[in-house]
């Protein structure tokens, strides 16, 4: 038993070394618990080496270790996993529905189904208008409000600035664009070139010209990955041409001169 | 449709003008019933007339129930076609080194093969009824591109079915002479119909993550285009292998099991030998795992970054997180397996070994802690702000592939040398040239450990083509050399060394059988890991880029409710897996009890165990 609580003692001060190191190193608390647990499985594993055999245990017993046994190990799986950082299948959601959205508006079922929901609409007011008219008498009717726009997105790709920079910003995370590029300090895997200072190197226009043609433009310094065609060519066919032009608008508006974003060249 | 298009427009402009012009209100109405008629009819073309595309459950939903039975059929599926392998070897080994326990361990083993068999089948024909019930457009889609491969599938399932049959009834009638070779035959046969069993419905799941179509040629021709897609033959091996670490350490627990409770010291002796035997082709199998799964990740990168980015980078990335918790805690439980091995089956052993162990655990648990350090860190604001971003300056440099590819390659030799080092255990060498070939030994692992690691830090330095190529494939090159050098050099010095610590099987404490049932657990976790981390790289395609997924579980489910079905899915295979035992052996302890003292029961240690290379060859 001597050499168990020895081995403990080890486990912990090495664990509580690792936990210092890891504090000095201002690692987040995570990682310092991290550390300490992966030096007490040792002590654990290793003082497991000399531990006195338990019972073998039967019957009923063995029953409820089993099941206890289940239990914990079901429990912990999904609490474990639970604490790790999530992500949320709303935002994939979200992304799927705009996406499919698209598509059946591009589709005549789409279409068929845009004009049926104008022509209910229509229906709906011409019947409110008629029982006004019922209900007034000959008193003066108030003006009809304006008819919504069928596809509010689209209305808001036409409207203000705001709107504009908000799809724009939609579109860069429904494209997954931070995947290869970094932008705000987020994302990028080094594929891609930073992106902060693109809104003083290239107009909107170019912008959206390199989304559309990735190949019309090379980063300065990015030779290899322009050669073996890194950025995709499929975002003519996945945006429709005004969302394409709010990314480019909202991606022009970002002119942080510290960060070093390479120089585009042109290419063709 | 045109003429509907002109009406609205027609009173979009005119209502408008309504104000004050009550009297067109009625000639308005009247337009509004015209439009209505053609509408009516046009939305129930759209929709009621329209192909059924998905069908639901309620409660459970159509996505849940089709992922727990599909993942209990591949589990099962895996266990049916690794079993086999795992029995044929063991009677080939019995038949060639005449070692009888070999066969007694092998027939155990097929015996569960007629009822898990039947048990696969049932799954696999549950999980058809419901794919053709839930999903209908996509089957229909997957028959039009596959229907060749649905014919040769069946045929190959009455192959298999036959075959089992004849191997399993026929293994007390072939035992001897010519015989017994046939049944040797019969047993490559099964191995070789279950693998085609196997590769065929792979290239239906892999061509949905990566298809190739042709719009032109025959069925035939299109069915084989679609089969041989960037991702079949990755996955093939990759499963192959699997399977065989998932009948090993089922192999292993099933003896763990049977170990805790078995009264007599010859069964003692035999299920601990039988635990040993499941360990040892576990850990096999799993050496070489990695390497496979490395190649079939490559191929994804190179059929479409975007998926790759998706698992290794994007929403998936902290899934091989888990991957690499559950891997770690499987090679400490197989190292640790081999060390209590060391301890208690070689007495005096472990006073010799226990510095080295030592040394391993410490060298295991610092690799672990490299494999599970993620690339960006979860801190809070302030965290992120005194380490200067998410990207901590020395863990970051942690989290990237080439520090993981060079910690597992170090894993896998330090269990290799786990392994070395229980082999050698109670012997001493004789051979005039020990200590010549001990020394090219140990030179070989130190130097191939510095090249490995060389290689990692210098992946740094590289480009990601270069690494991914020539770097990682080096490294795992010099991984299977060194296996492969050290391995028939210890056969040799063992082969002359002296025993001096005979091997006392059914010494071990009952924690090692704890330990076996713990490892095939974390395997089968694992498992129902990657086969949520497959499905969940397409995303929302059904078919990657084909066709896309319009049901309302199109999205993937987050981590932490996705590790609740991976658990039921473990514990409901658990169970399924105990049935089909106690099914298979229910009229054993009958048997045994009519029998006693006529049975064969192992005596002997087997060469790789440690035992002299002459024991259990006089049965």
């Amino acid at each position: 038993m001597g050499n168990i609580f020895k081995k403990l003692g080890v486990g912990l001060v090495v664990g509580g070394v690792l936990v210092g190191v890891a504090r000095s190193q201002e690692l987040p608390f995570d990682f310092q618990l991290l550390f300490l647990i992966i030096a007490l499985i040792g002590a654990v594993l290793f003082m497991l080496l000399d531990a006195p055999s338990i019972g073998v245990m039967s019957g009923r017993k063995s029953l409820a270790a089993v099941a206890v046994f289940w239990v914990l190990l079901i429990t912990v799986c999904f609490v474990g996993a639970s604490s790790l950082p999530q992500f949320d299948p709303e935002d994939e959601r979200a992304k799927i529905t705009k996406l499919l959205e698209r598509e059946r508006e591009k589709s005549e079922q789409g279409k068929t189904e845009k004009l049926l929901a104008l022509a209910k609409s229509l229906d709906e007011q011409v019947k409110k208008l008629e029982d006004r008219l019922k209900g007034v008498g000959g008193e003066a009717i108030p003006a009809v409000a304006p008819i919504p726009p069928a596809g509010g997105r689209r209305a808001a790709v036409a409207g203000g600035e705001d709107d504009v920079m908000k799809v724009g910003e939609e579109q860069w995370q429904l494209q997954e664009c931070y995947n290869c590029h970094k932008l705000r300090g987020e994302g990028g895997k080094k594929r891609g070139p930073e992106l902060d200072n693109i809104g003083s190197l290239l107009t909107v226009e170019e912008i959206q010209q390199k989304i559309a043609d990735p190949k019309s433009f090379m980063a300065e310094g990015y030779d290899k990955e322009y050669a073996k065609g890194i950025m995709p060519n499929k975002f003519k066919d996945l945006m429709d041409p005004k969302e394409m032009l709010a990314l480019a608008t909202w991606l022009g508006s970002f002119k942080n001169a510290s960060v070093n974003t390479p120089k585009p060249i042109k290419k063709s | 449709m045109s003429a509907i298009q002109q009406g609205v427009k027609t009173i979009q402009r005119a209502l408008p003008a309504v104000n004050g012009h009550r009297a067109w209100l009625a000639g308005l109405l009247l337009a509004a019933g015209w439009l209505a008629l053609p509408s009516m009819g046009i939305a129930a073309e759209g929709t009621g007339a329209g192909p059924t595309e998905y069908r639901d459950v309620p409660y459970i939903g159509s996505r849940t129930l089709v992922w727990i039975v599909a993942q209990l059929h591949l589990l099962l599926a895996g266990f049916v076609l690794g079993v086999p392998i795992f029995a044929w070897l063991c009677e080939v080994i019995a038949w060639r080194g005449g070692e009888k326990r070999y066969d007694k361990l092998a027939k155990e083993f097929t015996k569960l093969l007629t009822s898990a068999y039947a048990t696969t089948a049932l799954f696999g024909g549950i999980l058809l009824f419901l794919l053709v019930a839930f999903y209908p457009k996509l089957m229909n889609y997957l028959t039009d591109v596959f229907f060749p491969s649905f014919l040769l599938y069946c045929f190959l399932f009455l192959l298999e079915t036959v075959t089992l049959y004849l191997y399993w009834y026929g293994w007390d009638a072939m035992q001897e002479g010519r015989k017994k070779s046939l049944h040797v035959f019969l047993g490559f046969l099964l191995n070789f119909f279950a693998l085609f069993i196997m590769i065929v419905p792979n290239a239906w799941a892999t061509f949905q993550a990566s298809p190739v179509v042709i719009a032109e040629g025959t069925a035939f021709e299109r069915a084989w285009a679609a089969t041989w897609n960037p991702t079949w033959w990755p996955i093939n091996i990759h499963r192959l292998i699997a399977n065989v670490v998932l009948g090993g350490y089922i192999c292993g627990a099933y003896a763990g099991v049977r170990y805790l409770s078995v009264k007599n010291a010859e069964d003692r002796e035999h299920y601990d030998w039988m635990g040993y035997v499941g360990n040892f082709i576990g850990v096999f199998g799993l050496l070489a795992l990695p390497f496979a799964g490395y190649w079939l990740m490559r191929e994804i990168y190179q059929y479409n970054q975007q998926m790759g980015i998706t698992l290794m980078g994007g929403f998936l990335s902290w899934l091989f997180i888990l991957q690499a918790m559950l891997i770690g805690v499987l090679f400490l439980g197989s190292n640790y397996y081999f060390w209590l091995g060391i301890t208690y089956r070689i007495p005096g052993s472990e006073s010799k070994y226990r510095k080295a162990m030592l040394m391993m655990l410490v060298s295991l648990l610092l690799c672990l802690a490299v494999w599970m350090t993620p690339h960006s860190l979860v801190a809070s604001i302030e965290e992120a702000q005194k380490m200067g971003g998410a990207h901590h300056p020395l863990l970051g440099v942690l989290g990237v592939m080439s520090a993981k590819m060079t910690v597992s390659n170090l894993m896998i030799l330090i269990t290799f040398m786990s392994f070395v080092m229980y082999w050698r255990a109670g012997k001493r060498d004789t051979a005039g040239w020990a200590a010549f070939g001990k020394a090219v030994m140990g030179a070989i692992l130190v130097l191939a450990s510095i090249a490995v690691i060389v290689l990692g830090v210098w992946g740094y330095f590289v480009p990601a083509i270069v690494r991914i190529n020539y770097f990682s494939t080096s490294q795992v090159l010099i991984v299977i050399f060194v296996i492969l050098t050290i391995t028939p050099l210890t056969a040799l010095l063992l082969k002359s060394a002296k025993t001096t610590t005979e091997m006392v099987w059914g010494s071990m404490p009952p924690r090692a059988g704890y330990s076996l049932v713990l490892n095939a657990v974390m395997v089968i976790l694992l498992m129902t890991l990657m086969g949520y981390a497959r499905s969940s790289s397409r995303v929302h395609w059904h078919v990657y880029g084909v066709m896309r997924d319009t049901s309302p579980y199109a999205y993937s489910p987050a981590l932490g409710s996705a590790s609740l079905i991976m658990a039921f899915c473990t514990f409901f295979f658990c169970i399924l897996v105990a049935f089909i035992f106690w099914v298979a052996t229910m009229g054993d302890k009958y048997k045994t009890a009519a029998s006693a003292g006529k049975g064969e029961l192992p005596h002997g240690i087997p060469a790789m165990a440690g035992g002299a290379p002459n024991k259990g060859q006089q049965e």
